[in-house]
């Protein structure tokens, strides 16, 4: 079986019925998609089949011979970050970063199905995905931006001093 | 630019969302063999006998462990705390919980590696099992622990204890006397990784364990001990985690894999199933707290009685460490100036319990804080204002005597009441943590007081910096 | 046939450190000969930002940028040690660690500095990668020239460990008092949570938590947000969803997948606001506290309150199903608590002694 992953052609030679997470993490040594539970139901194997949001722990690659696989390797490199990435690193989206890769290629689904959308649309949409780490606040704030446009993009080297509106206050009586 | 204070990026951010993180699971040594474990398909059994000739024999299988193949097969989390140990690695015996490990197979494959845990033989003889703690220390109730039903080595007690001040007097002289039963629950501790090893042999005959611990030394010890080694015979290798909140503490993959890479010298990597993660790893621990508020009609807080059972499950593990954390915390961010308090480790036929995030102290939190606003309903009282009014201020003690010096229950009250625009009223309103005096010193906390500027023996870390560099 | 709202509050501590201390964390720091910083700490990062934290009290207590240290926690042969990323301490003891580590490679770079500049190292501070002299800052070296005359002239390597150890409270056995103080600091929260209640269902939707935390100092804000806002998600399952065993103390009906037990989701996902105090520690580095695991403790006993503001029953059981919730509304005249005298007892069948065969009298009968 043959397989398009982040635009490299591969000639597959698990068996059939081996699941796409399999091939990709063993046979191609792509590793960003986790193993969180193999039953579909984390979400952190989360990838695009031919642009769409897919579980690879439950897709046997029978199904999808000569599809085109992408995953987080190809969105982008550490200085020159997609809008997702630039999106999540900006908003602090990760913490562990285990579910990460599951969340952002089913936001890169979302920006490229080139709308725009309501931040209760994007937790709809991400409501497959499981993150035990973040209380998915920072996440929803990352993939509504990206989403939205409202991304500075390629920023590596952001500077993240205090904020004006900070919010922390020093109790009274206490000492500085 | 300071860098305190700052909402810097993340010193891993760029290597989570560009997906090159390494995790356990993602390091690739050549030749790694897969492993699985024989497990306890019982609560409660004797072990009459294993035989793993048949799982031997199978083409792909590299090695079978079991507890002959462990040079110090008991498992001590706790010896260095006093805690003595309870629990073997793997079965001897008998097995106390549906789960628990018997054996162990490093194989060519996964599927390799599920037939040769089926292969393996094991005769039991099933025993009653034990699964409330309420009934666990019954004259009539089955015990299967050597220790007994309960956990013993509290000192000369078998319970944990906190006495302070004259808890029936308090009871007498309260208008009213509140009392409740708190059950919080088991959970799992769901990280997104679930536990995961790899043990390599080294050329040099060293070990480097990959692994997902929370604590690198810890495990590291407790594998060395398990393997009669000095510890400069390991290295483990790990520090980047996906998640653990204190689930990945337990070692519960590190040494079965070292011994299974000693046995088959190549390198053994074991990941838990998320089946294995929800069934059959340690779990938060289930607890039985009842409370017993003696209270005024004005609010005060004069005495607390409180019986905690902790489910530990099959073997102590931390648990007389979380009911000991537990103790300590049971007045919440008030003075409470008398009080009774006895706490139990109970042993039940389930996996046996650990820590998670808040040990201890989180379900002692649920009790008191729910106790609490059941209180503040009894009385027809706000439960802010009662919160205030019982608030820890400088110079009270706790019950263990602790003498807190910048306590903020107040400061944190109202904070929280002015964002959720709660009204209290105008003397809680200007509370403060100040030393208690006038109307907040009322007759029944004048003992607890701690003379002013008193000072507990603290210690100055900077003290502890010995030595040159 | 119709929906509630509530609102329940709840006010906590949780301690920093090990309960009765005694858990040291030991780094180490080295220069490169061009004045990079290798720090060696063995704390794990499980997601909470250990290495981010460690590596900004480092670049202020040396006074470098941030982008100039390198961070190494991989492995034990050259981490030191550290008892674990657990119990509230990572911040505040492993953080010490580093600090009184780098505090110790500051005097050997000021000292090394005083020698090239020929000025007394008191006179000398560090900012931003520089030497300077204190009001004369035209003289001034480099942290990276500092570093490399102390490899090719002096032949030193400039590097400092440090420790962080509270040493052990013992605790009496009889009456379990203390005389150390059995932690490393005290961390407060407060919090408040709305809630919508179906007494149709039993179904509880939790709208909204807000929560109040005094962390000592913010050493990353962001991170210190993540914490609360990932502990409200894990203290809303404990409250609402969570369970190992769905029918405790029974064993049946374990669920062993995302579906059949109910880890928090999107689906769950409320307002969650949260405001930051500092009260700085005493001795935590830049007067930091812990607040990693407290978290997820305030949640539970305000939506079990907001539960009773909302339909007028108690669940004391955790989780607060909807099935408990239906059952105690079902039963609500008959779980009126008992009154006997000025007592006020709630949850009697639940009880030890309502379910042990002897009244609990192994728990209930201890002397003294």
């Amino acid at each position: 079986m043959r397989l398009t992953v982040n635009g490299v052609e591969h000639d597959v030679l698990s068996p059939p019925l081996a699941t796409l997470l399999h091939v990709l993490r063993e046979e191609l040594a792509i590793t960003s998609p986790k193993a969180g539970c193999l039953q579909g139901g984390c979400g952190a194997c989360t990838v695009l089949v031919d642009g769409e949001p897919r579980r690879a722990c439950l897709t046997p690659i029978a199904a999808i011979d000569g599809a085109s696989v992408s995953t987080v390797e190809g969105l982008g490199a550490p200085d020159d970050l997609s809008v997702v990435q630039a999106a999540f690193h900006a908003h602090y989206a990760a913490q562990c970063g285990f579910c990460t890769s599951g969340f952002m290629m089913a936001a890169q689904a979302l920006v490229d199905s080139d709308g725009q959308a309501s931040r209760e649309e994007v937790i709809a949409a991400l409501s497959g995905h499981i993150c035990r780490c973040t209380g998915y606040v920072k996440i929803i704030d990352a993939v509504t931006a990206a989403v939205n446009g409202d991304v500075r993009t390629a920023e590596t080297d952001i500077d993240m001093g205090p904020r004006d509106e900070e919010t922390i206050t020093l109790v009274p009586g206490s000492p500085a | 630019m300071k860098a305190v204070g700052a909402r810097l990026p993340r010193y891993d951010g760029l290597a989570h969302i560009t997906g090159r993180t390494q995790y356990v699971d993602d390091v690739r040594i050549h030749g790694t063999l897969w492993t699985k474990a024989l497990r306890s398909p019982h609560h409660h059994a004797a072990v009459r006998s294993i035989d793993t000739s048949r799982a031997e024999a199978l083409p792909g299988v590299h090695a079978v462990v079991t507890a002959q193949d462990v040079p110090r097969n008991v498992y001590g989390h706790l010896e260095a705390l006093g805690v003595p140990a309870d629990e073997p690695l793997l079965a001897e015996g008998d097995v106390r919980w549906k789960g628990q490990v018997i054996a162990a197979v490093a194989a060519e494959s996964e599927e390799i590696a599920l037939a040769a845990v089926d292969a393996i033989d094991v005769e039991f003889e099933e025993r009653e099992a034990v699964f409330d703690i309420r009934r666990a220390a019954d004259p009539d109730a089955p015990t299967f622990h050597q220790w007994g039903p309960v956990y013993p080595h509290f000192g000369p007690h078998n319970h944990r204890r906190v006495r302070k001040g004259d808890v029936d007097r308090a009871f007498d002289e309260a208008d009213v006397i509140v009392e409740g039963v708190y059950r919080p629950q088991a959970i799992e501790h769901v990280p997104m990784e679930t536990q995961v090893a790899l043990a390599v042999p080294e050329a040099s005959g060293r070990l480097t364990i990959y692994s997902c611990t929370q604590a690198m030394y810890f495990s590291m010890g407790v594998v060395a001990a398990h393997l009669q080694w000095p510890l400069s015979k390991l290295k483990f290798v790990g520090g980047t985690v996906g998640g653990g909140f204190g689930g990945k503490v337990d070692t519960a993959t590190e040494t079965i894999c070292a011994l299974l890479a000693i046995k088959s010298r190549r390198p053994v990597k074991w990941r838990f199933t998320r089946e294995e993660e929800f069934l059959v790893s340690s779990t938060r621990a289930p607890w039985h707290i009842e409370l017993r508020d003696a209270v005024t009609t004005d609010g005060w807080i004069l005495g607390r009685r409180t019986l905690t059972l902790h489910d530990a499950g099959a073997y102590a593990r931390f648990s007389p460490y979380g009911v000991t954390k537990h103790a300590f915390h049971h007045t919440g961010a008030y003075t409470i100036p008398n009080v009774r308090f006895d706490g139990f480790v109970v042993f039940t036929n389930r996996v046996p319990t650990t820590a998670m995030r808040g040990f201890g102290v989180t379900s002692v939190s649920l009790a008191v804080e729910l106790h609490l606003s059941r209180v503040a309903d009894v009385l027809g009282m706000d439960p802010l204002e009662l919160r205030l009014k019982n608030a820890n201020r400088v110079g009270d003690t706790t019950g263990n005597r602790v003498v807190l010096h910048d306590p903020s229950t107040v400061a944190v009250t109202l904070a929280a009441a002015e964002a959720a625009g709660h009204e209290v009223g105008e003397e809680y309103r200007s509370m403060t943590s100040d030393r208690r005096t006038g109307d907040l010193l009322p007759e029944h906390l004048v003992e607890q007081q701690a003379p002013e500027g008193a000072h507990m023996a603290t210690f100055d870390p900077t003290l502890t910096n010995g030595g040159g560099h | 046939m119709a929906k509630h709202r509530g609102r329940g509050f709840s006010t906590i501590e949780y301690p920093t450190g090990m309960n009765q201390n005694g858990d040291p964390t030991q780094a180490w720091i080295k220069l490169k000969p061009d004045g990079s910083v290798d720090v060696f700490a063995g704390t794990v990062d499980i997601g909470q930002g250990s290495k981010t934290v460690h590596t900004q009290i480092v670049a202020d207590a040396l006074g470098v940028p941030y982008a100039s240290v390198t961070m190494d926690n991989s492995n034990t042969d050259s981490s030191s040690i550290c008892t674990g990323t657990f119990a509230s301490r990572g911040t505040f003891i492993g953080g010490n660690a580093v600090r009184l580590a780098a505090e110790k490679v500051r005097e050997r770079i000021l000292d090394i500095a005083a020698k090239e500049l020929e000025i007394s190292p008191d006179d000398l501070e560090i900012a931003d990668g520089e030497v300077l002299a204190k009001g004369a800052p035209e003289r001034r070296i480099s942290v990276g020239d500092v570093a490399a005359a102390a490899t090719w002239s002096y032949g030193e390597l400039i590097s400092g460990h440090g420790t962080a150890l509270k040493p052990l409270a013992e605790v009496d056995d009889d009456d379990g008092s203390v005389t150390i103080e059995p932690h490393s600091a005290i961390s407060y929260a407060a919090c408040v949570i709305d809630v919508e209640v179906d007494d149709e269902t039993g179904e509880t939707t939790v709208l909204r938590m807000l929560q109040v935390y005094d962390v000592g100092r913010a050493i990353n804000p962001t991170l210190v947000e993540g914490q609360i806002e990932g502990g409200a998600m894990m203290g809303l399952g404990l409250g609402l969803l969570e369970n190992s065993y769905p029918y405790y103390p029974s064993v049946e009906h374990r669920g062993e997948q995302f579906g059949s037990y109910l880890a928090p989701s999107l689906e769950d996902f409320p307002v969650i606001e949260n405001v930051i105090l500092e009260n700085p520690s005493v001795d935590g580095p830049f007067g930091a506290k812990a607040i990693g695991e407290m978290a997820n403790n305030a949640q539970p006993p305000a939506i079990a309150a907001a539960i009773h503001d909302a339909v007028g029953v108690w669940v004391t059981e955790m989780p607060a199903t909807p099935e408990r919730v239906l059952r105690a509304l079902e039963e609500k005249e008959r779980r009126e608590p008992r009154r006997e005298g000025k007592r006020v007892i709630f949850d009697e069948e639940i009880s030890v002694a309502a379910v042990s065969t002897n009244g609990g009298e192994a728990y209930w009968g201890v002397h003294g």
